[in-house]
């Protein structure tokens, strides 16, 4: 609706609009980044940023994924927060989360 | 060949018997094949004819002009064994030498003979059949010797003009020779029996040379006067006057038939040579600019190969032109090239760098080697003139793209694609293209983008696709590849997000050129970026399609790209403050995303966006296409007109440096919606603003650029920090993955399989300090029985 208005090149103000206000916002393409709602930007166990993948999922090197996008992180109820794959790893050792030591159950996982 | 005797022998007298003179010089151009003889008596029987053609056995072709006998011309000669040997008179022997020295002195006087040749050659047949052979051959041979010995006098008169003496020589040589042809032509049956069954004899003309030798040719005087002249002779001829070649010649196959040629003249020939080109290399060396120089070394290797052509012997060939070689070019290598290479580079002078090659590289390996360190070092010196100097950042990729061309060219068109030259060239761009750390990076990544954008008209697909090549060959040098990933990263995010990328296939092929060249791990994040703008669009059409289920959010259309954080450039974040209108419709949409992305925030970069503003002005309707911050400032005027840069400044919270430079857009550009009060270009803090409502413009949609802050070196050295930072991350990553594949490793290996893989410079030492890390974290593990090695730990 509003956004064929703008394509219209020779509208007038025929339409009555009475210009009360002398700009009006028709279109806004805004930017925002993304990451982990994380404490911490940093994975604990392998000391990678959580926005990069973990160091074995860069070993993978997988030639066409992109990136990180299937090495997600995962918060704990503690709301400490690992790279899954790290933790995954850890738990086998160690059911404790490595931060603050609370036994370790999932609270969610990154999307 | 003792049966030679036996048979009967057919001499053949052509017509043509009474020859001019000048037919035994042509002769003589027939008989041009020659044996060297090392050692005399070892060779007695192989006649030295190079005065006597003996086109087909036992024909012999008579060359005499003092022959009187024409009517005995065309007759043919046969000459049978006798059946039986006849009783002979008493004085037999004595009368027919004398008949037989009458005549030879004839010959040798050039007098008329008074015997026919039949009846002389029945003589020594007869003579050689009665056992007189040896006697006839003494005889002979002290004939021969006296005459050859009335001739030496004629040689040692004390003052004799050079010219003089060597057509003296030549006419007596010539004589000789023909003389010796028609002695040996009466005596060709003592010839053909007793010199062939006694080894130890000379055959009638060897005898005849080895007489003239003796007497004449190795006479000291006459020899030292012979051979002086004939290099005086070279010597004019080389200075460029025209000397009788023919005389050169003749007296030059004298010495080679004689068989002194190497021993009284080669050796003396060279020397004399070698003198004059290492004077002439040192004079003109000084003299002459190095094309004039190279010229006139060809032009001397080819008149000296016509001279051997002419009239030196063949054998002198080989020492010849290397002794040119040596004193015109080997001993001047380094001086020519360091005289005359940067020049003729600079040119590029083709043609003449071609020759400088051609003549170079007939010095064998020195030659081509010196030519390669001098071409190596000028490209590193004029290479590292164009990296180097900040007043060239401008110009430097343009620069180099065009060096390299031009080297190229040369060594393809005038170094004969030599791979030594090929690779050298290599070894020199990488060098000095990182003789300057990190800039070279940066400016090809800019070259790139100012390629890759919108509005570049200059170039059609494939010839785009042709530039991107030629930089490819310029990244490949570079040694901090990750310098330039993130420089081209900027600018590849910025014609993402203003939709300036000129061509998606162009950006596709440049990031499969860098795939190819550095691997996937390379690129994964630029690809990344692509494919956040895909994505970015998927979210948008389901968000338009929640709005319209919703009713919310009419009048404005928002569309928000969606960055993965990390696959970006960092932004520094900027808080504004935003109409109420607008956070509504910001968090509206955070809280749509949020709910379908669990566990992740959003971060929203105001410099990022951009906005289609409707103004209402005077005279009509426009619409401006403008960046955030600028909608921020205008829509500020629909509450207030006049407003103070202070009270712009605390309504948008828009940082100062940034907000005066909206401002001065908005008021001072070419299109001015805004009126500043007082006028001027500068925005000053107690300015004010008002709206300009006569504004008027030809076009319906304007773009109010936005006037961009000059890149500061703090800002090229954060994204340069940020690099090196992630160098760290690099190398772990590198580490994990070489361990994970192989399992174990020895320390050594794992180094060099890391250098294989890393895109930037390491030292050894920041390696090792990243293994102990890993050790630590318990990626790896030292082998219990073998420090030196590493084990994955799984
Ligand atoms: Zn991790
Ligand atoms: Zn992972
Ligand atoms: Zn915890």
């Amino acid at each position: 609706m509003s956004g064929e208005d703008c394509e219209s090149f020779d509208r007038g103000d025929a339409d009555g609009q009475k210009p009360d206000k002398m700009f009006t916002l028709k279109k806004w393409n805004a930017v925002a980044m993304w990451s982990w709602d994380v404490e911490c930007d940093t994975c604990a166990i392998c000391r990678v940023q959580v926005m990069d993948a973990c160091l074995r999922c860069q070993g993978e090197s997988k030639k066409d994924s992109y990136g990180k996008q299937d090495c997600v992180v995962v918060w704990g109820e503690c709301n400490h927060s690992f790279h899954f794959c790290c933790m995954s790893l850890w738990v086998k050792q160690n059911n404790r989360c490595p931060l603050c030591q609370q036994e370790w159950s999932i609270q969610r996982m990154g999307k | 060949m003792s049966g030679v005797s036996k048979t009967s022998v057919l001499v053949e007298e052509g017509g043509n018997q009474f020859r001019k003179r000048s037919h035994l010089s042509s002769n003589n151009d027939q008989c041009s094949k020659r044996t060297k003889f090392d050692d005399m008596s070892a060779n007695e029987k192989k006649s030295n004819f190079s005065m006597l053609n003996p086109n087909s056995n036992g024909t012999i072709k008579m060359t005499s002009s003092s022959m009187n006998k024409p009517g005995a011309a065309t007759k043919k000669l046969v000459i049978k064994n006798f059946k039986s040997k006849p009783n002979l008179p008493e004085n037999y022997q004595e009368t027919t030498w004398s008949k037989l020295r009458e005549a030879v002195i004839a010959i040798q006087t050039s007098k008329a003979i008074a015997y026919s040749l039949e009846e002389l050659y029945q003589a020594v047949e007869n003579m050689c059949s009665h056992k007189m052979a040896s006697q006839l051959y003494v005889n002979l041979t002290n004939l021969v010797e006296a005459h050859v010995k009335s001739n030496i006098e004629q040689f040692l008169s004390e003052s004799m003009d050079r010219q003089v003496f060597l057509k003296r020589m030549d006419d007596c040589w010539r004589a000789h020779c023909r003389q010796m042809i028609m002695i040996r032509s009466i005596f060709l049956y003592l010839d053909r029996t007793y010199v062939l069954q006694n080894p130890s004899i000379h055959s009638i003309w060897d005898m005849g040379l080895d007489l003239f030798r003796h007497h004449i040719a190795m006479n000291t005087l006459i020899q030292t006067r012979t051979v002086d002249g004939l290099l005086l002779l070279i010597e004019r001829e080389r200075g460029g006057d025209a000397v009788d070649i023919s005389l050169l010649k003749s007296l030059l196959r004298m010495l080679s038939d004689l068989q002194i040629y190497q021993d009284a003249f080669e050796h003396k020939f060279l020397q004399a040579t070698e003198r004059l080109y290492a004077a002439e290399g040192q004079r003109l060396m000084r003299e002459l600019a190095v094309p004039q120089y190279l010229a006139h070394v060809e032009k001397r290797l080819r008149e000296e190969n016509e001279r051997l052509l002419h009239y030196l012997d063949p054998c002198t060939k080989w020492q010849l032109i290397h002794t040119i070689e040596r004193q015109l070019l080997s001993e001047h290598l380094t001086g020519i090239l360091s005289k005359g290479l940067e020049s003729l580079m600079d040119g590029p002078r083709l043609h003449d760098l071609t020759t400088l090659y051609n003549l170079f590289s007939r010095v064998k390996e020195l030659g081509l080697n010196e030519l390669c360190n001098h071409f190596n070092a000028y490209i590193k010196k004029k290479g590292r003139t164009i990296v180097i100097e900040p007043e060239r950042d401008k110009t430097m990729v343009a620069e180099l793209l065009e060096f390299k061309e031009q080297l190229d060219n040369v060594v393809s068109t005038c170094f004969q694609r030599n791979d030594r030259f090929l690779y050298s060239m290599r070894e020199a761009f990488e060098y000095f293209i990182n003789q300057r750390q990190n800039k070279p990076a940066e400016l090809i990544a800019k070259f790139v983008d100012l390629k890759l954008r919108a509005g570049n008209k200059e170039a059609t697909e494939e010839e785009l696709e042709r530039l991107l090549d030629k930089i490819m060959v310029l990244f490949r040098f570079i040694h901090g590849k990750d310098v330039f990933e993130a420089f081209y990263k900027k600018d590849l995010a910025k014609r993402l997000l203003v939709g300036k990328s000129a061509s998606v296939d162009a950006e596709k092929s440049m990031l499969s050129k860098l795939k190819q060249e550095c691997g996937g791990g390379f690129t994964c994040k630029l690809e990344g970026m692509f494919k956040d703008m895909e994505l970015s669009k998927d979210i948008n059409i389901t968000y338009k399609q929640h709005l319209a289920a919703s009713q919310e959010g009419v009048g404005l259309e928002l569309s928000v790209y969606i960055l993965t954080m990390g696959f970006w450039p960092t932004y520094p974040p900027v808080e504004v403050r935003l109409p109420a209108e607008l956070t509504r419709h910001q968090d509206h949409f955070a809280k749509f995303y949020l709910a379908k992305h669990s566990g992740r925030k959003l971060q929203w970069q105001a410099t990022l966006g951009h906005c289609v503003l409707r103004a209402h002005f005077s005279q009509g309707n426009k619409e401006l296409q403008v960046s955030l911050f600028q909608a921020l400032v205008l829509l500020l005027f629909n509450d207030g007109d006049n407003l103070s840069f202070e009270e712009i400044k605390t309504a948008t919270n828009i940082e100062e440096g940034e907000l005066r430079r909206t401002l001065q857009s908005l008021a001072c550009g070419k299109a001015r919606v805004l009126l500043k009060a007082p006028r001027g270009r500068d925005v000053q803090d107690d300015d004010h603003f008002s709206f300009h409502a006569d504004f008027t413009n030809k076009l319906f949609r304007i773009k109010i650029n936005q006037i961009q802050m000059k890149e500061t070196s703090e800002e090229q050295k954060a994204t340069e920090e940020r690099v090196f930072q992630d160098r760290q991350y690099q190398i772990d990553a590198a580490i994990v993955r070489v361990m994970k594949m192989r399992k174990a490793l020895s320390h050594n290996l794992l180094i060099s399989e890391l250098y294989n893989q890393l895109k930037f410079p390491v030292k050894p030492a920041d390696l090792k300090k990243r293994i102990e890390s890993l050790i630590d974290r318990d990626y790896m593990e030292r082998d219990k029985d073998n420090p030196n090695q590493y084990n994955y730990v799984a």
